[in-house]
């Protein structure tokens, strides 16, 4: 199924080339377990583009830090490859101007869930993983202590396992047949919900004990789509001086709090902020809590329509209640 | 930085609840403090010249002064520094009276208190930076919105002084209710006799453009150079062409048109001029009865207007204007007595309005200036006026005093008993406001020369009995019932917010009280200015006055335009946002959230975009820099690392 | 003013920062001095121009770095000085409110409210309300445990 769909996303990525300059999707990586992005700007490389629950990046986030200003050869677009959630991010740029839909040809994946390597790394032990095959609902795990099986959605990333828009909400053709949105899914804030029924003291505790762990890489900010501000960004400016450069918990927690704050009300929860940080530092459970705030406070939630204008960056004269 | 820290004791007003010495002593442990010290008044000339000699003796680059409010004296500390050759942006100040030493008698807590406050105004200092203003041309027209007697005597002032001036006025003709009135107090000067020649004044200066039957659509800019669209009504006439011969009104068919001149009591034609000293004097069709609009057919003024004025396809037209200052004299409303059911609730045509009654009382009115009663023309006897009528009443949410029912009730008493010598008036009162010059000699009169009865209390009831209207009140003197048989009741009907105050503040970005009323900048010390640069008030749009104090309004805000235009350009504040293009990442969030436009595009080489703040339109608000993600985009003389240093010397 | 007020050996000094904005609670700040309305004296007042001037990270970081509490004052929606400031402001001062206990941080230690120009009476009520409820909550630990006294020592 899965070359089926890798013919269909070569043969569709075919068609679109003459109006592409540019097209951006997933790649095999050094071993089974990884996939890169790849940039193609030969139609000769579009047989490297996969598809499969390895292809973890959100490419949304090349989008809009490296060629949202890139004016188009003879009007040609940049081809983009989305997942569901990462669909959503290139709403919520579009939300804020930061990129202009005409540009963009939108190609779009159905998922059912990407694969967390870090459970597949726990369910393996110790042993070195020698391969891996995903058939339906199953992944059958190859390594030196014999071969195990799990279900899939046991192996999803946290972020899959509450995915509530697996189909991409907006595509100029899509690879594949849209898929019925996992039944669990009102459950998405459970993670924040657990969090919230900690007493206080627990919580900071919980926080104290996670952030103190954070070496300030900023690989968080740099794998959102996002964070727009990259090297600008007030973490690291001494002019205005907001932080020190001093690894004290104080700056540790005003460095998350920068981040979740600047993406409140605009966090589509990709979840990449979580996926690449070196410690594991639950970092997108920040944002999710603030999502739910600003779900059950302003009935927003970013990257949805992209006509609507995230609400920290409007105001509602007659609204009561705050 | 070499900084230097004046503490005041303001005389005994600080020193007796705050150690000032002590927080001097405590100011020269912080980092570049070089020089402090504590003084009986700092902002006398001897404690001024202290600052001075100070700066030059210690080399000071920067000067703290802890005293009053800001908003009180730092003007004056920011002139004194200047003066000594600092850079008025190099100074800070500590409030140590109205956020300490009146707050709290406790010295200790006082003292400790006050040294932080210092201590965060040195923070804050050392991140200042000289500022200096730009400069931005003045265009010199002045527009005045609203043809009353506030808004005439304004554009006359501003006329005599030679500006170009542009009246805009909502009615047909200006006039305000001034022109509906009879006589005014307590001179009872004729009111149209006043204030006719007047407004002739306004139709024959050259340097007066007059828009009547006009409104304010939109304003743009800020002072000096706003930019104002005009919405001119269609009036289905031709005012190029009205002589004001006044044909079409006499044959107009349509005859039941209810007379808003004369407050409804008569009918009118539903093509005319409102009243024969109307300015301009050009006739306009009411569309809400013109036949041809409500029958589709008609055409008598078409047919009879000898100068082919009549066109009933006009639309509204809309101009573009632009000006350095804008004076706001929108005037009020009449209170709607029908919210008081004990009065009948609007349901007897002999209780009406003091307005009314003023039309009744004027010679031009509709009976001729005939007091006569609304329901059968028959000459009342007994006369009731009852005052507070919307005023001094919270159930209505009409809390305040109107300010000149008191005066205009006397004065309606004294001639209805010049015109009618056998009737009998009573006034039903509350209190009697009557503060103006020869305003209480004025209602004496009235009671001692006049035999008018005052009565204090409230009316309780009024109800129609054989043609006559039972008023059932309470006098509180006697601590008696009282009942009169009247024959016409007239209330004494407040003030309140003109229809669309609410709406034109909006556009002129002004505030307005939980009334209606437009908030001057400062209740004593600015009290035509508005808290928008370059916007004027004049009149009882800013709150109930008299005659006098309208026209003395007029003639202030005429003045404050004058001042203003007396200079060729104007300072702008230098406390605006300013963009560190280098830190600039061009995601727009600036641009969309300035309530002023005052952010925009600006394209550096290479197609490169960045925001720009336009200092002259920035009015340093914050906004952007606290929406700005990298930070790039900062207020100068607030900017985040002031903040910061405030903020990190109590909590870091 | 109560007794607790007065007496300095009552009570271990509290710090709140107070960011006012320049036209209305400053100035209502202002007209409670000059009516002599007795208050607490822990709060410390940082004169901005407007509440839409308050990026939320300043009250983050007041109480990350151990704040007592917080206390935001501007103008009434729709009195805004610069029109629309304070409706921006509430929007951003809400989720952040909100958001703080989910850091372990107490919602409670951080307030927004609305003052104008003449209400002095109000600001009274409003500071001495805010004040006994930081007293009632105690020093804030901040991030790092430690206690605000420390802090600020």
């Amino acid at each position: 199924m899965n070359s089926d769909l890798r013919s269909e996303l070569h043969k569709k990525a075919e068609q679109a080339w003459p109006d592409l300059e540019l097209l951006i999707g997933w790649q095999a990586g050094y071993d089974d377990l990884h996939t890169t992005p790849v940039f193609i700007r030969d139609s000769a490389e579009i047989s490297k583009l996969i598809w499969n629950p390895w292809c973890t990046q959100n490419l949304a986030v090349y989008v809009a830090k490296h060629f949202a200003a890139s004016s188009g050869k003879d009007d040609k677009k940049i081809g983009v490859c989305v997942k569901g959630c990462d669909s959503r991010s290139l709403i919520a740029l579009l939300q804020e101007n930061l990129v202009a839909r005409e540009r963009f040809y939108i190609i779009g994946m159905p998922c059912k869930g990407i694969v967390d390597l870090r459970k597949l790394h726990a369910l393996s032990g110790a042993a070195r993983i020698l391969s891996v095959q995903v058939n339906a609902e199953q992944v059958a795990l190859k390594s030196a202590a014999g071969v195990l099986h799990f279900p899939l959605d046991e192996v999803l990333m946290r972020k899959c396992r509450r995915c509530r828009y697996p189909n991409p909400l907006i595509h100029d053709v899509l690879v594949g047949d849209p898929l019925t949105p996992r039944t669990d899914a009102h459950e998405a804030y459970n993670d924040v919900a657990a969090i919230e029924r900690l007493s206080l003291q627990e919580r900071l505790a919980f926080w104290q004990g996670e952030l103190d762990r954070c070496l300030r890489c900023y690989a968080c900010r740099n794998a959102c789509p996002l964070c727009v501000c990259q090297d600008r960004c007030i973490a690291e400016t001494r002019d205005p001086k907001w932080l020190t450069q001093y690894m004290h918990l104080p700056e540790k927690f005003m460095f998350h709090f920068i981040h979740a704050l600047h993406l409140a009300g605009r966090c589509t929860e990709c979840g990449e902020c979580e996926r690449v940080c070196p410690m594991e530092i639950p970092v997108a459970l920040i944002k999710e809590a603030l999502n739910k705030i600003t779900l059950e406070l302003l009935d927003f939630e970013a990257g949805l329509d992209p006509q609507r204008v995230p609400p920290l960056l409007t105001f509602d004269a007659g609204e009561t209640g705050i | 930085m070499r900084i230097g820290v004046f503490v005041c004791q303001c005389g005994t007003n600080i020193a007796s609840t705050v150690e000032t010495e002590a927080v001097a002593r405590e100011a020269l442990q912080h980092p570049d403090v070089v020089y402090a010290t504590s003084y009986m008044y700092t902002c006398s000339e001897p404690g001024q010249q202290q600052i001075q000699r100070a700066i030059q003796e210690e080399n000071l680059q920067g000067v703290v002064v802890a005293a009053c409010s800001p908003r009180m004296h730092e003007p004056t500390f920011r002139r004194a520094v200047e003066k000594a050759g600092l850079n008025r942006f190099m100074f800070e100040m500590a409030n140590i009276r109205e956020h300490v030493s009146w707050i709290s008698n406790d010295r200790q807590a006082n003292t400790r208190k006050a040294a932080e406050l210092v201590h965060m105004a040195v923070a804050k200092l050392r991140f200042n930076h000289p500022l200096s203003p730009s400069r931005v041309a003045i265009n010199k027209r002045v527009l005045v919105i609203g043809g009353g007697v506030a808004g005439i005597q304004a554009a006359l002032d501003c006329a005599e002084g030679g500006l170009e001036v542009v009246l805009v006025e909502r009615q047909p003709s200006i006039g305000g209710k001034m022109a509906k009135l009879d006589k005014t107090f307590p001179t009872i000067d004729c009111s149209s006799c006043i204030l006719g020649p007047k407004m002739v004044d306004v139709a024959q200066k050259e340097n007066i453009r007059l828009y009547a039957c006009s409104e304010v659509e939109s304003v743009a800019g800020y002072i000096g150079n706003f930019s104002v669209q005009i919405r001119r009504k269609a009036t289905c006439v031709d005012w190029n062409l009205c002589t004001g011969c006044g044909l079409c009104m006499e044959k107009c068919p349509a005859k039941k048109v209810p007379d808003h001149f004369n407050e409804d009591l008569g009918n009118t034609r539903a093509i005319g001029i409102p009243f024969p000293q109307a300015i301009p004097k050009k006739a306009t069709i009411d569309k809400e009865h013109c036949r041809q609009f409500t029958r589709g057919k008609c055409g008598v003024c078409k047919k009879i207007c000898p100068v082919g004025a009549i066109d009933y396809e006009m639309e509204d037209e809309f101009i573009s204007e632009d000006f350095g200052a804008i004076i706001v004299a929108t005037g009020f409303d009449l209170f709607d007595h029908s919210s008081y059911g004990e009065y009948g609730g609007g349901r007897f045509p002999d209780v009406i309005s003091g307005l009314q009654y003023e039309r009744i009382l004027s010679a031009s009115g509709p009976f001729g200036g005939h007091i006569q009663r609304p329901s059968d023309g028959r000459q009342p006897r007994n006369i009731v006026f009852i005052a507070c009528v919307g005023s001094r009443d919270a159930s209505v949410d009409r809390p305040y005093c109107s300010g000149v029912c008191c005066m205009y009730i006397a004065k309606q008493a004294i001639l209805t008993r010049d015109h009618l010598p056998d009737s009998n008036c009573y006034v039903f009162y509350m209190d009697i406001r009557s503060p103006g010059k020869n305003y209480d000699e004025f209602v004496r009169r009235a009671q001692e020369e006049y035999g008018v009865n005052y009565i204090r209390g409230r009316v309780g009831k009024i109800y129609p009995k054989n043609n006559h209207l039972i008023v059932q009140g309470a006098d509180t003197l006697l601590g008696a019932q009282v009942e009169v048989e009247a024959d016409l009741v007239v209330l004494a009907t407040g003030v309140e917010a003109s229809a669309g105050a609410r709406e034109l503040a909006e556009k002129l970005r002004i505030s307005y009280d939980q009334y209606g009323f437009y908030m001057e900048s400062h209740p004593k010390l600015r009290p035509v200015e508005t808290n928008t640069a370059g916007v004027y008030l004049a009149g009882v749009c800013q709150g109930p006055k008299d005659i006098p104090s309208s026209v003395a309004q007029g003639s202030a805000a005429a003045a404050k335009v004058q001042a203003l235009f007396s200079r060729d350009t104007i300072e702008t504040s230098p406390q605006v946002a300013l963009v560190n293009e280098r830190a600039c990442v061009a995601c727009g969030k600036c641009i969309q959230v300035c309530p002023f436009g005052a952010i925009q595009w600006k394209e550096l080489r290479g197609g490169i975009q960045k925001a720009e703040v336009l200092p002259s339109v920035c009015q340093g608000c914050g906004l952007c820099n606290a929406t700005c993600p990298p930070k790039a985009v900062q207020l100068q003389h607030c900017t985040d690392n002031q903040i910061l240093a405030e903020i990190d010397v109590l909590c870091a | 003013m109560t007794q607790s007020h007065d007496n300095p050996a009552h009570k271990q000094a509290l710090t709140i920062v107070g960011f006012l904005c320049n036209w209305c609670s400053y100035g209502g700040a202002d007209t409670a001095g000059v009516c002599r309305f007795k208050q607490p004296t822990d709060l410390r007042i940082i004169r901005v121009p407007c509440t839409g001037r308050m990026d939320p990270l300043f009250i983050a970081r007041s109480l990350i770095l151990g704040a007592d509490g917080v206390l935001v004052s501007g103008c009434h929606p729709k009195d805004c000085h610069y029109a629309v400031g304070n409706l921006y402001a509430r929007r951003r001062l809400e989720v952040l409110k909100r958001m703080l206990p989910f850091m372990g941080i107490d919602g409670d230690r951080f307030r927004y409210t609305w003052v104008s120009a003449s209400e002095g009476q109000r600001w009274q009520q409003v500071v001495t309300e805010f004040s006994e409820q930081i007293r009632s909550l105690g020093p804030n630990p901040g991030v790092t445990g430690k206690s605000a006294a420390a802090a600020t020592a």
